[in-house]
């Protein structure tokens, strides 16, 4: 089938978005050499600085999130593929401001790959920068195997969090504990009823048939019920919460932050029909929601479907989430 | 008989010229059940070597070969790049900051260090339908290995080739193709095929 998507060369895609990007948030990002997004305040900071790396496709993710309060740079590979590791380097030497890098890295081969390569580079060089990997899809392996799990939305509730943390003026090494501490209570649980098509090749990522949804990536089966028929709503709602609460261990009387995120073709409205009915299972269970965003943080292009994220919260985690931010895509 | 520097550099040569001819198929076979871009990667990084080895300067093999890895390595388009980048950057790791003149003994550890650097950044074993498939056998099979330079790059090129055919039989574990689970199987690594026509390469060059 033809791909309808509004494009010119495909292998101008991500140069002409972070372009685009760029010239709509002219006040708060400029680019950088190597497809880097930079928060335009970074020269004037004194604080520890964060800085990631991903593949282009995914938006808003990775780079609106780029600003006063989350991200300082964030180096943006091709479509759906990480960038090489000199420009991750690159990119931590640039941000460091004599406090330190935290480096936040999502579990994907290629993002690892790259992670660790930059790892190796930093260390050589005498680089002080810690790197926290995400890597929270409860579907694809069990906690235990935490190192198998794949990143999904919970980088930018990460990024938010320890931003803010760099904000308030605390070392690398509390910056990083906070993140990681963020990272290990959290887990999130995919959803799809229908793929995308990749938007250089037109190749259709998933085929999920007509009447068919699937939870999770259906790998091991641990996260939810894999490939089923459509349900409704409220349905899918409560096999992806009893999930999450299950995988995290939440307990009646916790406090947990709650998005859902629209993988890119469905709609708001879906999105809140299923935000209302998480609460009202949490309200049910005496779990309080103090932390939610409910939209497209992070998309897979025209996929249909949505990630459901949850973390445990605590008074300090609530307060990073709270604090200010200025970013292309979330201000608080 | 021994790897001087025009040798290195025709070793590449042949190794980047071999890579870009198959590299329709090597994108045939990783669209089965991954990006199915392993190909376009590979050109890439073929023609990346074959425009640097004419600006090979006054470095010697290790720095050049350093500094080679590091280029490739920013290549785009996947995990090709990096991976190919710390092979390559391997190669020349064990061998001596100004060693001119590569024996067979300097041959192994070339091997060796391409492996001591590929399992820094990976956790990936034989088994596992990767790259590593056909890197592992073949850096064995080059230890292991008696005779001539050239002898010792046949006998790994061969390990390597019989390393990517046995991928087939395995299920992949790593990047897009792991959903695929026992789907997998029957179809070769398209990673470890092109470090074996590397390897293929690398001897014929010589």
């Amino acid at each position: 089938m033809k791909m309808k998507k509004f494009i010119n060369a495909p292998d101008a895609l991500t140069d002409e978005l972070l372009d685009g990007l760029v010239a709509a948030n002219r006040g708060l990002i400029h680019r950088g050499e190597e497809n880097m997004i930079i928060n335009n305040a970074l020269d004037n900071v004194d604080r520890v600085t964060i800085v990631t790396q991903g593949g282009s496709g995914h938006e808003p993710a990775i780079s609106g999130f780029v600003g006063e309060g989350m991200v300082d740079i964030s180096v943006v590979g091709d479509v759906f593929a990480a960038p090489g590791p000199q420009a991750c380097v690159d990119a931590i030497k640039l941000a460091d401001k004599g406090k330190g890098v935290l480096y936040i890295v999502l579990n994907h081969a290629g993002d690892m790959l790259t992670g660790n390569l930059t790892m190796k580079q930093c260390k050589k060089l005498g680089l002080n920068v810690v790197k926290v990997v995400t890597q929270e899809d409860v579907s694809n392996a069990p906690r235990e195997n935490a190192e198998d799990r794949r990143g999904l939305v919970g980088c930018i509730p990460t990024y938010k969090i320890a931003g803010a943390a760099a904000a308030e003026g605390k070392s690398l090494e509390e910056v990083a504990a906070i993140a990681q501490r963020f990272a290990d209570n959290m887990a999130t649980l995919a959803v799809a009823v229908r793929g995308a098509t990749h938007p250089s090749t037109g190749a259709a990522l998933a085929d999920l048939g007509e009447d068919d949804m699937e939870i999770g990536m259906g790998q091991h089966g641990e996260g939810g019920g894999g490939r089923q028929p459509m349900r409704s709503a409220d349905e899918t709602a409560e096999i992806m919460v009893n999930a999450l609460l299950k995988d995290i261990g939440i307990q009646s009387g916790e406090k947990v932050m709650l998005i859902i995120n629209g993988s890119g073709a469905t709609t708001l409205m879906e999105q809140l029909i299923i935000y209302r009915r998480c609460e009202q299972i949490l309200n049910e269970k005496g779990i309080e929601i103090v932390a939610n965003y409910v939209g497209e943080l992070l998309t897979v292009q025209e996929q249909a479907g949505f990630q459901m994220f949850m973390a445990r919260m605590d008074d300090e985690l609530l307060r990073l989430w709270n604090a200010p931010c200025r970013t292309p895509y979330l201000t608080k | 008989m021994t790897i001087d520097r025009a040798a290195v550099t025709a070793m590449l040569t042949s190794a980047a010229r071999l890579l870009a001819d198959d590299s329709d198929h090597l994108s045939q076979i990783d669209s089965r059940f991954g990006d199915g871009d392993h190909g376009i990667t590979i050109s890439k990084i073929s023609k990346l070597i074959l425009e640097r080895l004419p600006q090979w300067g006054d470095e010697s093999i290790h720095d050049f070969l350093d500094a080679l890895g590091m280029a490739v390595m920013e290549v785009k388009g996947g995990s090709a790049g990096p991976l190919y980048g710390t092979m390559i950057g391997g190669l020349g790791a064990q061998l001596g900051e100004e060693e001119t003149e590569l024996d067979s003994a300097a041959v192994k550890r070339m091997f060796s260090g391409c492996l001591a650097e590929m399992e820094d950044i990976t956790d990936a074993k034989v088994g596992d339908k990767t790259m590593m498939d056909a890197l592992i056998p073949a850096v064995e099979a080059a230890q292991a290995a008696e005779g001539s330079p050239k002898d010792i790059l046949d006998v790994a090129a061969a390990a390597a080739e019989a390393g990517a055919k046995a991928s087939e039989q395995f299920v992949s574990k790593y990047g897009r193709a792991r959903s695929y689970k026992e789907q997998t199987i029957g179809t070769p690594d398209a990673g470890a095929v092109s470090t074996a026509l590397f390897f293929r390469g690398l001897a014929q060059g010589l």
